[in-house]
């Protein structure tokens, strides 16, 4: 038994209640939610834009940190030993603008639909609006928010992707903006990937970095140049592709209210540095399966908002994972998944606490 | 049968699944914790399960025992809660359960092992880093899993088509 077990709340799967429930997002916690849901005998569909199960885990992050047969064969378990349905290339939408990852959609199916057809309905499609800060230069050719750029790589190295897709970065330099995980994966797959040189933009220091020291340490030796207090000020082109990026060094102000210190740019001590690609890994929005009004709360940072039954502002629509969250971590999206396919149980069932 | 249930941290990626799933099936209180270290490194801890348990030696009440698999568990109704388990333990695992009056820990997930099904942990953890069955074949498994790490950071940019397991 190599893959997750998603499903490891009972062993096989028991006798049907009768009731369906879709899901919408197959990353971690609508994996968790649909072996949930399957454990108590609901028949479950999985609805999702990318060409196979696993979100995030799958197209994110690197197979170094989560084995891709991890994920795979779960989900081949969810579907075979259990029934799950998926149903992969498929976008529920609602008026939605394009989004990281959407490369790989079919076929969409209206929000209200999806609704409609069934007897309870989970959201759980993460965060998949990464941003790339506005300053001149940042619509040129070869800059990237992080997640596309990882995603490009994961799609390819999954077999659903050319490689002539994917950026290439072999004998180029790199520079990545942040100090996340995501910031650190970035730079890590580009020196993977054959990258002359790659550099770290952070705008605070090594002790702030959400990542950890140890993690910045570990591609310094790498040979990824760490630049800690600067932040990017303009891109700068050369037939519409990028060819240097223009950094201003910072210094960090007295702790705030908050306890954080702020970066302040130091004014004149712009350089350049010549680089192929920008990447920028300085976070992601949430992707609620709708755009348009549906009765459904969002909160100002674009989260959807659920009451302690995970359930929204709509009765019978419950979400999870880091569309509620913001972007969060593979555990705390699965725990998420577990307590609201808990709760939507609950509510199917009408089981009151 | 003697069975463990090992977490190897150099394959750990600090997710959190392992906590969350065990929060999950314990009604909010896991039995194992992720810790960030000062450097950054998440450190997960939990019961190890000792062979020469020193929580078994120096209970008081003698409410610490061994089951078949080797699972050290604590039992609710001889335990006093004076906590010389937590004491004496190298790792700081058993828990003071302030509702119960009783210290808990990790017992395996014996209820599940019962039923013939793995502790959670090692059944949700995505990076495979926590490993549970007989000794020596968790112990070729960490070797195998350990060589396939080091092998794919090396050929990592090659595309992976035709090699291995994947399609």
């Amino acid at each position: 038994m190599k893959g997750m077990n998603f499903a490891f709340l009972c062993r096989e799967k028991p006798e049907p209640t009768g009731k369906n429930v879709a899901i919408i997002g197959a990353g971690p916690a609508g994996l968790a939610a649909a072996g949930y849901l399957v454990c108590q005998g609901h028949e479950v569909h999985v609805y999702d834009k990318l060409p196979e199960p696993g979100g995030l885990m799958l197209f994110g992050i690197p197979e170094f940190r989560i084995p891709i047969y991890r994920v795979r064969d779960g989900c081949e378990r969810l579907e075979n030993a259990f029934g799950v349905k998926f149903f992969p290339r498929t976008k529920v939408c609602f008026g939605n603008p394009h989004e990281n990852g959407d490369d790989f959609v079919e076929r969409r199916i209206e929000f209200e639909d999806i609704v409609k057809n069934y007897d309870a309905v989970l959201i759980a499609t993460g965060t998949w609006n990464a941003y790339v800060p506005t300053i001149p230069g940042s619509d040129l050719e070869g800059v990237f928010p992080a997640l596309e750029y990882l995603f490009k790589i994961k799609s390819a190295k999954l077999g659903h992707m050319d490689w002539d897709k994917v950026p290439p970065v072999e004998g180029k330099r790199v520079i990545v903006i942040g100090a996340g995980h995501t910031a650190v994966d970035a730079a890590l797959e580009s020196v993977n990937l054959g990258a002359e040189k790659v550099y770290l933009s952070y705008r605070r220091t090594i002790r702030e970095a959400p990542a950890g020291a140890y993690e910045i340490n570990l591609l310094q030796q790498r040979g990824v140049k760490w630049l800690e207090r600067t932040m990017p000020v303009r891109i700068i082109g050369e037939n519409g592709k990028v060819r240097a990026i223009e950094l201003v060094k910072t210094k960090l102000s007295e702790p705030d209210e908050t306890g954080r210190r702020r970066p302040i740019p130091i004014e004149g001590s712009n350089f350049q540095i010549e680089v192929d690609y920008v990447v920028c890994a300085v976070g992601q929005m949430p992707t609620p399966p709708f755009a348009k009004d549906t009765g459904i709360a969002l909160d100002r940072k674009g989260r959807i908002v659920v009451d302690s039954r995970h359930m929204t502002s709509r009765e019978g629509v419950f979400a999870a994972g880091d569309v509620v969250l913001g972007p969060s971590k593979v555990g705390r999206a699965v725990k998420d998944g577990l307590y609201a396919a808990e709760s939507l149980h609950y509510w199917l069932m009408e089981v009151r606490e | 049968m003697r069975r463990i249930l090992h977490v190897d941290y150099s394959l750990c990626i600090g997710c959190e699944t392992c906590e969350g799933v065990c929060e999950f099936i314990h009604h909010g209180k896991p039995n194992i914790r992720v810790y960030y270290t000062v450097t950054g490194i998440p450190i997960p801890i939990t019961c190890r399960h000792c062979e020469k348990a020193p929580c078994m030696d120096v209970c008081p009440s003698g409410a610490i025992f061994k089951d078949y698999d080797g699972a050290v568990i604590i039992d609710p109704d001889k335990c006093i809660g004076c906590m010389m388990c937590l004491a004496v333990c190298p790792f700081g695992v058993p828990t003071f359960d302030v509702k119960l009056k009783v210290m808990t820990k990790c017992d395996m997930c014996a209820d599940r092992r019962k039923l013939g099904m793995a502790p959670a942990c090692s059944e949700m953890c995505p990076a495979e880093a926590i490993f549970f069955g007989k000794p020596e074949e968790i112990e070729d498994e960490i070797r195998r899993r350990t060589a396939e790490k080091i092998a794919r950071e090396r050929m990592s940019t090659i595309p992976l088509e035709g090699v291995g397991r994947l399609p």
